[in-house]
């Protein structure tokens, strides 16, 4: 953001932005505490909203986002994540950071267990826990990090087959999903294979591969800057292609996270604020690529994809191109409608694991016990 | 005799366990200050070499001067402000009974059990009406008026004998002389109590000064 | 009837003064607490997305007997509630007890070390404890090597172990704050008291019971109160012990560490804001401290 002001500020010297750096559940706080107290006074111009909650803030607080269909040439950005900030045909956003998902593995470990960057190309789940039981057999190591009531992982599965836990009109579609009951039942399968360590919270597992403790993370690309923390595992990580579930439709490519752009209504600068959107974040390739080497973040604005930046060989991934990698990826990304409800339905599901895992109810009763707790919380 | 000593001696183990329990966290912390990231979240325990640049980090991306000193502001001024007030409060509450009084502390006492969290969107309506909107002003304001110091304080005057009050009125002393020269003193333990308590619930503050200030330069 | 008059006349001026001390306080809590009780008790009776609200009255308190989430919020409240309390309290009881002892040496710095903890910045605290905890933490390793368990015990991961860590944590950070109501309730006890028990032959344990306590009545009655406001709101430890991963679905494995604060944290500011249906819990809340402190003020025989 810093980057972006200093390019437009060097154009239009008369405008002054400033930037307030906030932790996400601040935000969140703040931002919902402002608009539904339904007062003007305060509102920033622009606010960054996780995806997976632009449906909810747009459905919530009508009028309170400015529309920039036509504003924006939306055309350049990946297909899913303009979809996911339309409401009734208008588009409300700016796309902005991408949270496409890979397999990103220790190449060395894998070796170790008999394995080539080739054999991990597109493979399925079952797949990932055959070769995580060899190589926990090889090297002792685990093959993920894994917290058990973190849906991440779900939410990974379920795009990957272009669903949800919704249907296309926002009716609850837990029970009778299949994407989802096979998502269950790989999770019951990691854990009963024995190849995950587990952990809970951020701190933890992003320690489980610092310390070398685990051969691979599945996860989006913002864990890049994490994964090259640990500067003495340079040049021993590579990415694959997402994992895909063994449900037809399912695909090798995902998403988890990411974030979008958005501008008040009625707010002094909200004109301005179009603009700058409009000149850095939707047009200035260059500046795209400026921020992928300072500060790792990937755009989902697809010209980008053909810049130097992007296009450069990483030391830390032996001189993989990853980001040419998840460019190409990110295109094929099933476009889902994450609905009002992302975070209600995780909960409901992610509520009933300890006893699918520990077996005292089948993958379907717990799902059946899912959606009828989220039917009855969200009055559906 | 020898029985005293034992017990003498599991008194103090007992301490020296609650003590270094308590403390360890500190040392961890002070640990963390001079170890990288990385390691921080591996989890070692000894003391490393990154204290320079940690600080140096600290210093570039946060004006830590003015942060200190406009937290320090903000809780001394409330601290003062409501010590006197609270105590106040509760001085009239315990030393002049009477029925309506007692129905308004009942009142009072209610009012600390809302979460805040239910409060939190019309008192920021109010704000915005009454023009406190990204100021210190606001912050201090909202909580002046303590009814947990003022509980605290109400508690802790029924143990002060009111005899001595009564002796004072029939020396002629006025009620607010009685409060200050009388009643404060002897109380200081107290007070220094409920000083702690209200600056370290000012400091440590985060939820309502996130709300109401809207800018870094307020912030800090 | 003259002196009747006048000592009339006198308790009026009393009860102006009465009036004049509590009035600032009064008057700030109208303005900033009772303008938002009466408006969120209004919105208690909407159901809301965001700003889209509709009138439901009761409903959202019909709504509540349904809503399991809500239930589990409540029964791990009071699991919460009615054995960390005690625990903590009695603790900073005896503490308090032992450190007001003037022959106990290096008192001082025993006071403030145990009281270092209610000091300690949130983050800090709860990233250690998550470390400590974890399955190839310290705690762990220690236990294991000491022989006490032969296998790591789940902490964070298994619903009962959450809860545990949760209370050891509490504790951990608030025995220490309660301690230093205790003692600064002790100043005021003479030390002639003790010293008269201690020529009348009677034990530690003795004056503990005997004095100590029926003493600091009115402090225990303050911090039992502050104590289940405080567990009945309790939101940090479970919020910043729990977040699970990436996405934190869940409160804890299972829900285990589900609080009503931290349900209508969520009804806020998580999930489909429903500010209205949050009220209401919250208001559950007050009904629930409200008659357990009416309870805890009968016990200790106040008359109010």
């Amino acid at each position: 953001m810093n980057e972006a002001k200093a390019r437009y500020t060097k154009d239009n010297p008369k405008v002054e932005i400033e930037i307030v750096d906030m932790a996400k559940a601040d935000l969140e706080q703040k931002l919902h505490t402002m608009l539904a107290s339904g007062v003007k006074d305060g509102l920033p111009d622009i606010v960054l909203i996780e995806d997976y909650n632009a449906q909810k803030y747009l459905k919530s607080y009508p009028g309170a986002f400015a529309d920039l269909t036509g504003k924006i040439d939306h055309s350049k950005f990946a297909n899913y994540k303009v979809g996911l900030m339309t409401v009734n045909g208008k588009v409300y956003g700016v796309p902005f950071d991408s949270g496409v998902s890979g397999f990103f593995y220790r190449k060395d470990l894998l070796e170790q267990a008999g394995y080539k960057p080739e054999d991990l190309n597109n493979i399925t789940w079952d797949k990932f826990i055959e070769i995580g039981k060899n190589v926990k057999k090889a090297t002792g190591k685990a093959m993920l990090g894994f917290g058990l009531d973190d849906g991440g992982l779900m939410r990974i599965m379920l795009q990957s087959a272009g669903q949800w836990y919704f249907d296309k009109n926002g009716n609850v579609n837990i029970a009778n999903n299949e994407a989802l009951k096979e998502a269950v039942k790989t999770y019951k399968a990691i854990v009963d294979a024995d190849i995950i360590k587990k952990t809970s919270g951020w701190n933890e597992w992003v320690a489980a591969f610092n310390k070398g403790d685990t051969a691979s993370v599945v996860t989006g690309v913002w864990i890049i800057g994490s994964i090259k923390a640990e500067a003495t595992q340079s040049g021993k990580w590579a990415v694959a292609p997402t994992p895909r579930l063994n449900v037809s439709g399912s695909v090798n490519a995902s998403n988890l996270g990411g974030s979008s752009w958005y501008v008040l209504e009625g707010t002094k600068g909200k004109d301005i604020a179009i603009d700058f959107l409009n000149k850095i974040y939707a047009s200035d390739n260059d500046f795209y690529q400026k921020i992928l080497v300072e500060r790792g973040a990937m755009g989902s604005y697809l010209p980008a994809a053909t810049g130097d930046a992007y296009s450069k060989e990483d030391e830390f991934f032996g001189g993989q191109k990853v980001f040419t990698d998840l460019s190409n990826w990110m295109k094929n990304i099933p476009s889902v409608d994450f609905g009002l409800y992302t975070y209600e339905a995780d909960a409901a599901i992610m509520a009933n694991m300890p006893d699918v895992y520990s077996g005292k109810i089948t993958v379907e009763d717990a799902l059946k016990k899912a959606e009828e707790q989220l039917k009855n919380q969200i009055g559906k | 005799m020898k029985k005293i000593r034992i017990s003498r001696i599991l008194i103090y183990l007992f301490l020296i366990v609650m003590f270094i329990i308590s403390v360890f966290p500190f040392y961890w912390m002070i640990v963390g200050m001079t170890n990288s990231p990385v390691d921080v979240i591996k989890g070692k325990m000894t003391f490393g070499n990154h204290l320079l640049n940690n600080a140096k980090i600290l210093f570039s991306q946060y004006d830590v001067k003015r942060i200190f000193f406009n937290s320090i502001k903000i809780s001394v001024l409330t601290v003062i402000g409501s010590l006197a007030i609270s105590s106040m409060a509760a001085y009239g509450f315990e030393f002049y009974p009477s029925k309506v009084r007692e129905k308004t502390y009942a009142v009072i006492l209610l009012s600390m059990m809302v979460p805040f969290a239910a409060l939190m969107i019309p008192l920021f309506r109010l704000i915005v009406k009454l023009k406190l909107l990204n100021t210190h002003a606001g912050l201090i304001l909202t909580s002046l008026a303590s009814v947990f110091i003022i509980f605290f304080f109400r508690q802790s005057f029924k143990s002060f004998p009111k005899e001595i009050i009564q002796a004072a009125r029939v020396d002629g002393a006025g009620e607010f002389k009685i409060f200050t020269s009388i009643v404060v003193p002897s109380m200081k333990s107290t007070y220094a109590a409920a000083a702690i308590y209200s600056f370290m619930t000012s400091w440590n503050a985060y939820l309502w000064p996130l709300i109401i200030l809207q800018t870094d330069k307020q912030k800090q | 009837m003259q002196l009747r008059k006048t000592s009339k006349s006198y308790e009026k001026t009393l009860d102006r003064y009465g009036w004049l001390f509590i009035s600032i306080a009064v008057i700030l809590l109208i303005v900033f607490m009772f303008y938002p009780i009466v408006y969120s008790l209004i919105l208690s009776t909407m159901s809301s997305k965001g700003i889209v609200q509709k009138f439901v009255g009761f409903g959202n308190y019909t709504r509540l007997v349904k809503d399991e989430m809500f239930l589990k919020a409540l029964k791990n409240t009071f699991a919460f509630l009615i054995i960390q309390v005690p625990i903590m309290l009695l603790l900073a009881l005896v503490l308090a007890a032992i450190l007001n002892d003037k022959t106990i040496k290096f008192r001082g710095l025993f006071r403030t070390g145990i009281f270092l903890p209610a000091v300690t910045s949130l983050v800090a605290y709860t990233i250690l404890f998550k470390m400590m905890f974890s399955a190839d933490g310290f705690i762990n390793a220690g236990l294991m090597r000491l022989n006490i368990i032969k296998q790591p015990i789940p902490w964070l991961m298994d619903p009962f172990w959450a809860k545990v860590t949760v209370i050891i944590a509490m504790t951990w950070r608030w025995t220490g704050y309660n301690m230093v109501f205790y003692l600064s309730g002790l100043q005021s006890v003479p030390d002639e008291l003790y010293e008269a028990a201690e020529i009348d032959g009677a034990s530690k344990i003795q004056q503990f019971f005997h004095i100590t306590i029926p003493m600091l009545k009115p402090i225990i009655v303050f911090t039992t109160i502050m104590s289940t406001i405080g567990t009945l709101q309790l939101f940090d430890e479970p919020m910043n012990l729990s977040q699970g991963g990436v996405t934190g679905a869940t409160t804890g494995p299972g829900n285990s560490l589900l609080t009503l604060s931290v349900y209508i944290y969520n009804l806020c500011f998580k999930y489909m804001p429903n500010f209205g249906y949050a009220a209401t819990i919250a208001y559950v809340i007050v009904f629930i401290v409200a008659i357990l402190t009416f309870i805890q003020f009968k016990v200790a025989g106040d008359k109010e």
